[in-house]
């Protein structure tokens, strides 16, 4: 027996069958319940948890179809349009569910019908039920108005004057029922009926293409997995050649016999179709994953999705038939690394308008970087002048990630460089120095205004031993009451 | 005496073969001093063997500095495909290390007309200690475009590896640079045998940089160790700009090698031309009167070489002057065998 705290007092949220017996019922007080029955069992109620199970168990469901949509917290709706001849008809298909979820400790109801209200009504009060399409008012009428899900409040009020059943409410003329019990009654029983079309909304995005194998021997092994997944993606290349495509997210769905199900998502760089090489990406993801998936007792149903797809350019191959391109061997590298090691293993540096530094480059993974662009012509005046810039500042050849406070003791002028300083506790002797070179922050920033960021004073230098560094004071002597701050930026060659 | 002599012969003979079946050069073999008279009838035929050796090599199979002595120490240059280690003593050198195993890169870019890719691998650790590279300050002194750079930050060494490993063997790339800081043990004798084999059949270079680590015995056939050098003044048109840090400068030295005699060398970049200039001490003096350069860390003159310490003359020598004391050779560089 399950409680929760309902208007400041402990309530029977749900009960099993034993506790029904007893004539104990939801709603009831649990101290009442305690009063007459001991000895019952009370555990507090988990809405989190119990959401938690029933979204494993939509995931489950995708077995049958994509498109399954969570209903309030105890339901689950299934779309099966389309589905069913998979598994020998509606019946079968039912049966199938109801005896799965059995053998896996479930007690469900089912039912199947035309529209999702009906399928509604007949699983919560003619269980097990197949209502053919055109039956649903014969299902509907001789059941109670909550078959009809609506508001407990117009169901009191509809009950208030005598109209007790779906059946009654059907007879009952229109245009009145809208007038004093609103809208959304006549909304409900019309998309009980079929008159009006109500739509499921998936939890999960519908791939457009996906292909699956039911085993009747589940498997364990990960180099199993891997050739299954070869299979699948040949089957696939097939479907994506018809539609000139190629996959750019591929998912794997692992359905384990006892019903957990792993999902494992690679993306790829180009569009790709190549079932070799689809192999790989997942071994790479595979590999990396072994400690997080479970084999269990093993998987019965492995089922590969395109989740995104574009359009795929086909290359001429050459007389030997071979087509040589290296743009595509690297990014399959970056994609089976990536595969392993997370979305940015692999960086490409893009570089940005701007006076800051650190701006001045952006690194972005490499799917996300733009593939080799040809800078856009420009007309041939203007291109003299900008292909030999006129200053070319020194830039570093590794920079910091965030500059490192250095401590300057003493500097030769007040806005000269310094004589020596101090870096990650260790004294450097200031031979020779080049600057400054004076960054002015970017005031047409918003975040960064000028009290934010202090101008920069960049210098070169050079120590006792030969090393160079980027240095640079924010801020100026005198400027505030705050004394400028040196900061290490970084290294030369 | 006798004995042994005939034993060195079995050596040096065993030593030819196992060249000849790898088609590689074999090491410059160093007899003990007193020895020296008793090789003369050694050294026509292990000259014939060196030139073989390098007849069997592509000639193309040296990445060529351009700085004069150290090529002809390093007989003919870095090998191309090939693991080479690149060592900075400190962490503080990274930039150092990191620009002389980009002008190598850059050399290689150089020579290369299709625009293959870079890929930089370093561990989190290293990019957070050493700093990142910047593909501005890149661009500007070698020559490589932001979009010839690929960097790939591994959160673990081992992952790191795994990604030299994957990326050593393609083609697709035009060098693979694997940083990693201090002396793991991960990284070991078979890890480098691993990137060294398939650097060899990929035919491209790996360069293995390290900061702050030890000299271990890794596959590496070359071993380079990087400090830094200060920095001849600008050129203008009136003479050297005093005070002023001009092209960067390293001080190399050849820390190991197979062919080599461990050596040490200054060269300056030159990122307009995208070449190596080799700084000699007389030089120096002659072009900048003033002594703003100190000299090479190890004395003014390294005393040269006592007697003769090869086994045959060699093909092309250092010039001796170039020729660190015995005390300074590694206990390593004895004569050892493969691996």
């Amino acid at each position: 027996m399950i409680s929760h705290r309902q208007a400041n007092a402990q309530r029977i949220a749900a009960l099993d069958e034993r506790a029904e017996a007893l004539h104990l019922k939801r709603g009831m007080g649990i101290a009442d319940a305690r009063a007459m029955h001991p000895s019952i069992d009370v555990v507090e109620a988990d809405p989190e948890a119990d959401r938690r199970l029933l979204e494993s168990l939509a995931d489950w469901c995708d077995r049958y179809t994509p498109l399954v949509a969570i209903d309030a917290a105890d339901g689950l709706f299934l779309d099966v349009t389309g589905c069913t001849h998979l598994f020998g008809g509606e019946r079968a298909m039912l049966d199938d569910i109801l005896s799965r979820f059995f053998h896996q400790g479930f007690d469900v109801r089912a039912g199947l019908a035309a529209t999702p209200g009906a399928a509604w009504a007949a699983t919560r009060f003619a269980s097990d039920r197949i209502v053919p399409g055109g039956e649903e008012e014969a299902l509907l009428a001789p059941l109670p108005l909550a078959a009809l899900r609506i508001e407990p409040d117009i169901r009191a009020s509809l009950e208030s004057v005598g109209l007790r059943t779906a059946g009654a409410v059907m007879a009952a003329p229109r245009a009145p029922l809208a007038r004093r019990f609103g809208t959304s009654l006549l909304l409900r029983l019309d998309q009980a009926l079929g008159r009006l079309d109500e739509a499921v909304s998936p939890r999960l995005p519908v791939a457009p293409l996906s292909v699956e194998r039911h085993l009747a021997e589940p498997i364990m092994l990960t180099d199993e997995l891997e050739r299954l997944v070869k299979m699948l993606a040949t089957t696939l290349k097939v479907d994506l050649e018809r539609r000139g495509e190629g996959a750019r997210r591929l998912a794997l769905l692992l359905f384990r016999v006892d019903g957990a199900v792993s999902r494992i998502a690679v993306g790829t760089s180009r569009p790709l179709r190549e079932p070799l090489l689809i192999q790989k990406l997942f071994h790479e993801r595979l590999a990396a994953l072994e400690q997080d998936i479970d084999a269990g007792y093993g998987f019965d149903l492995v089922r590969l999705s395109v989740l995104s797809a574009a359009a795929f350019d086909m290359q001429q191959a050459d007389l030997a038939g071979e087509t040589h391109d290296d743009g595509a061997d690297i990014a399959l590298f970056a994609d089976r690394i990536r595969a392993r090691l997370g979305e940015s293993a692999v960086l490409k540096p893009v570089a940005v308008e701007s006076h800051l530094p650190e701006r001045a480059v952006a690194t972005l993974p490499y799917a996300e970087a733009p593939q080799r662009v040809s800078p856009p012509k420009k007309p041939d005046k203007i291109q003299d002048t900008s292909s030999t810039p006129v200053f070319r500042p020194e830039r570093p050849i590794r920079l910091f990630r965030s500059p490192e406070p250095i401590e300057v003791p003493a500097t030769e002028m007040p806005e000269g460089p310094p004589m020596n300083f101090r870096w990650r506790r260790a004294l450097y002797r200031v031979a020779r120095a080049e600057g400054p070179e004076r960054i002015a922050p970017e005031w047409w920033r918003e975040t960064s205004g000028p009290e934010d960021a202090p101008t920069r004073d960049y210098f070169r230098i050079e120590d006792s031993d030969g090393r160079r560094y980027w240095l640079y004071r924010q801020g100026l002597y005198g400027a505030s009451q705050v004394p400028p701050r040196w900061f290490m930026h970084g290294v030369f060659a | 005496m006798a004995t042994s002599a005939v034993a060195r012969e079995t050596v040096f003979a065993l030593r030819r073969q196992i060249a000849k079946i790898e088609g590689t050069l074999p090491e410059r073999l160093e007899a003990p001093a007193g020895a020296a008279p008793v090789d003369a009838d050694v050294t026509p035929r292990d000259l014939t063997i060196v030139r073989r050796g390098l007849a069997v090599a592509p000639p193309d199979a040296f990445l060529r500095t351009g700085a004069e002595g150290l090529d002809t120490a390093l007989s003919g240059g870095l090998p191309k495909a090939a693991l080479s280690e690149i060592h900075g003593a400190a962490t503080r050198d990274a930039g150092v290390v990191a620009g002389f195993a980009l002008s190598l890169v850059s050399l290689i870019l150089k020579q290369e007309p299709p625009r293959l890719p870079v890929l930089w691998i370093g561990t989190a650790e290293v990019f957070r200690e050493a700093g990142f590279p910047y593909a501005r300050g890149l661009h500007g002194l070698f020559g490589i475009e932001p979009e010839q750079l690929l960097f790939s930050e591994a959160p673990r060494l081992l992952d790191g590896l795994w990604v030299a490993e994957e990326a050593a063997r393609m083609t697709a790339l035009a060098a693979v640079i694997l940083e990693i800081r201090g002396s793991p043990q991960r990284l070991d004798l078979t890890a480098t045998r691993r990137l060294h084999a398939r650097a060899q059949s990929a035919g491209r270079p790996v360069f293995l940089l390290r900061q702050a680590g030890e000299a271990e015995p890794t596959a590496a056939s070359v071993r380079l160790v990087l400090s830094a050098a200060p920095s001849a003044p600008r050129q203008t048109l009136a003479g050297p700009l005093a005070g002023s840090i001009g092209r960067p400068a390293f001080t190399v030295s050849i820390g190991k090698s197979r062919t080599a005699l461990p050596g040490q060398f200054t060269l300056e970049w030159n990122p307009d031309e995208r070449n190596f200039e080799e700084r000699r001490a007389g030089e120096e003096r002659a072009a900048n009167p003033v002594p703003v350069v100190s000299a090479p860390r190890r004395g003014k003159d390294p005393a040269a070489a006592s007697g003769a310490v090869l086994a045959f003359a060699a093909v092309g020598s250092p010039a001796p002057g170039d020729q660190p004391s015995p005390s300074e050779r590694a206990a390593h560089r004895r004569p050892r065998r493969a691996g």
